[in-house]
């Protein structure tokens, strides 16, 4: 039977079906509805709430294998904070993450970053932190102990930016681009936890989808305030900055072939599922 | 970041590596490996030059460090260096030291982070979930609902995992309920992770299809002549001749001790 079959098809068929559904969407947009979810909502809404002047700590805690999810996340929430005039000390705890960030920074604020007029006052970047939890533990304690320079060597007591944010208790808001540990749970634990609690820090993070399920319950006590998951995150964030600014939205085709994609996976499992269950209630293998 | 003089080159690099290690989805072959071996040297290398350069930064530069003579910063430089005497059988016991103070650093950091985020804010929030008051039961979905199903989900979780008595009667009903909610949840991981998998895939797609330089160049123009080069790898591993039997060295028997 045909069904059976298809248990038994070599799986290179499917990645060629693969290939071709998610192409075709990228070639030629579908230009499908995007609804925005409460959990992006949350990222949007508690950054809206922010007023001029507060401070936001931005760090990119992703290395290159995520950058596809995390970037264009990162990319559209630092534009809606610059675009508030929230102030980011932006940072990485991840060694990848340190140029990743640098690269995300030139994107928003222009490629002479840090060589612009705002740079210190408006927005400093400290780069790569070492330490993974300890650093970051060191870092809401105390800013200059966890780092004694910025990125590009400038002590950070020269940065004036950095001589008022001297622990997490001048932290505002939080913005946690993540792909693994360290991530959001070890922010929870280690900053928001000994400085006040989620009423003193809330947390915003943009994830790769593989860690949202695992991020739920904090979402749902209050710890974390909203989430951009995945690349559909990335996709609604920049949705809404088009709506209320100058944006580019970019990830349209993206979403479009990620659907596809979805759809088809779906299909595959449904039929794979059907194909187990003949041929096991057939009296065949199981 | 690269300099936009080596745009070109990073686009024709990436396209190259990008068909390569993708070419492992049809079969295993010496581009795909080749690759896979470039990036974790790179990342092995990026990550020692960066870890050093930060230790560096650390405990010399800046503020408060030794080179303003706060001469505490030498101590953890002495106890890191412990960690060389890990290619000393002579000293190998010094090597413990730094791995001990690390692991009850850790060990201590954990266990006051864990139970208030993970464990007292987590009980908090489930006990404190609304099942009277305004608006608890009005609208769709439910929140009351909602708060129903998270209590249901947590116990019965819970009882799962409780291995004291047998699983039968009302704990055996409570268990399996308890193991439709974990499944619902590894059912979601799997949808997460396919989610994630998919979005790094069109990724890689978009760079192929998108990346062009000075309106001469485009990602996709190489395709082409990367998979050509995946097929003679592929045509020319094919060909050759396979040793005989006879010269194949034995594989080794894991000791049964």
């Amino acid at each position: 039977m045909a069904l059976e079959k298809i248990t038994h098809l070599d799986r290179r068929y499917i990645y060629i079906l693969l290939f071709f559904f998610v192409s075709i969407p990228l070639l030629a947009p579908l230009k499908l509805p995007i609804p925005i979810s409460e959990h992006t909502y949350g990222v949007y809404d508690t950054t809206n709430a922010m007023s001029a002047g507060d401070v936001a700590v931005c760090s990119f805690d992703f290395g290159p294998a995520t950058i596809p999810e995390n970037r264009p996340q990162a990319a559209a929430w630092i534009f809606h904070a610059r675009e508030l005039g929230l102030r980011i000390v932006a940072l990485a705890f991840w060694a990848g993450g340190g140029p990743i960030g640098e690269d995300v920074l030139r994107d928003v604020y222009g490629s002479d970053f840090p060589n612009i007029p705002e740079y210190g006052t408006e927005v400093v970047y400290l780069g790569y932190i070492p330490g993974n939890e300890v650093g970051m533990q060191t870092f809401g304690d105390n800013t200059q102990s966890a780092k004694g320079t910025d990125h590009y060597g400038t002590p950070i007591g020269d940065l004036p930016l950095m001589q008022e944010v001297t622990s997490a208790e001048q932290v505002d808001l939080w913005a946690e681009w993540t792909s693994g540990t360290p991530g959001e749970q070890q922010v929870i634990q280690f900053v928001q936890g000994r400085h006040g609690g989620p009423s003193a820090l809330p947390i915003v993070v943009g994830s790769t989808a593989v860690s949202v399920p695992g991020m739920m319950p904090f979402y749902a006590a209050g710890q974390i305030v909203g989430i951009l998951n995945g690349l559909a995150g990335a996709g609604e964030y920049e949705k809404l900055m088009s709506n209320d600014y100058d944006y580019p939205f970019e990830q349209g085709p993206g979403l479009d072939a990620q659907s596809v994609a979805h759809v088809l996976v779906i299909l595959f499992v449904a039929v794979g599922n059907i194909g187990y269950a003949i041929r096991r209630y057939s009296g065949g293998e199981s | 970041m690269i300099p936009p003089e080596l745009d070109l080159f990073a686009a024709i690099f990436g396209v190259f590596v990008t068909i390569f290690i993708y070419s492992f989805l049809w079969k295993e072959n010496p581009l795909s490996r080749a690759v896979e071996h470039l990036f974790i040297g790179l990342a092995a290398v990026f990550t020692l030059a960066f870890m050093y350069d930060a230790a560096l930064t650390q405990a010399f530069w800046g503020t408060e460090r030794i080179a303003e003579g706060n001469f505490i910063w030498v101590i953890p430089i002495l106890i890191s260096l412990m960690y060389f005497f890990f290619f000393s059988k002579k000293y190998f016991f010094l090597y413990r030291y730094p791995v001990s103070i690390v692991a009850g650093i850790m060990a201590g950091m954990m266990i006051t982070g864990m139970i208030q985020s993970n464990f007292i804010a987590q009980i908090e929030s489930t006990v404190t979930l609304p099942l009277v008051g305004t608006g608890v039961w009005e609208g769709w979905p439910l929140p009351g609902l909602d708060s129903i199903i998270i209590i249901i989900g947590v116990i019965t979780a819970l009882s799962f995992f409780f291995f004291t008595w047998e699983h039968k009667g009302a704990l055996g009903i409570s268990t399996r309920i308890g193991r439709y909610f974990l499944m619902a949840t590894f059912g979601a991981a799997y949808g997460g992770t396919v989610m994630a998998r998919m979005s790094l895939f069109i990724g890689r797609l978009r760079f192929l299809y998108e990346t062009s330089y000075a309106d001469w160049f485009w990602a996709w123009y190489l395709v082409p002549i990367a998979v050509l080069c995946v097929i003679i790898v592929a045509v020319w591993q094919r060909s050759r001749p396979t040793p005989p039997e006879s010269e194949i060295p034995p594989k080794k028997q894991k000791s049964k001790d």
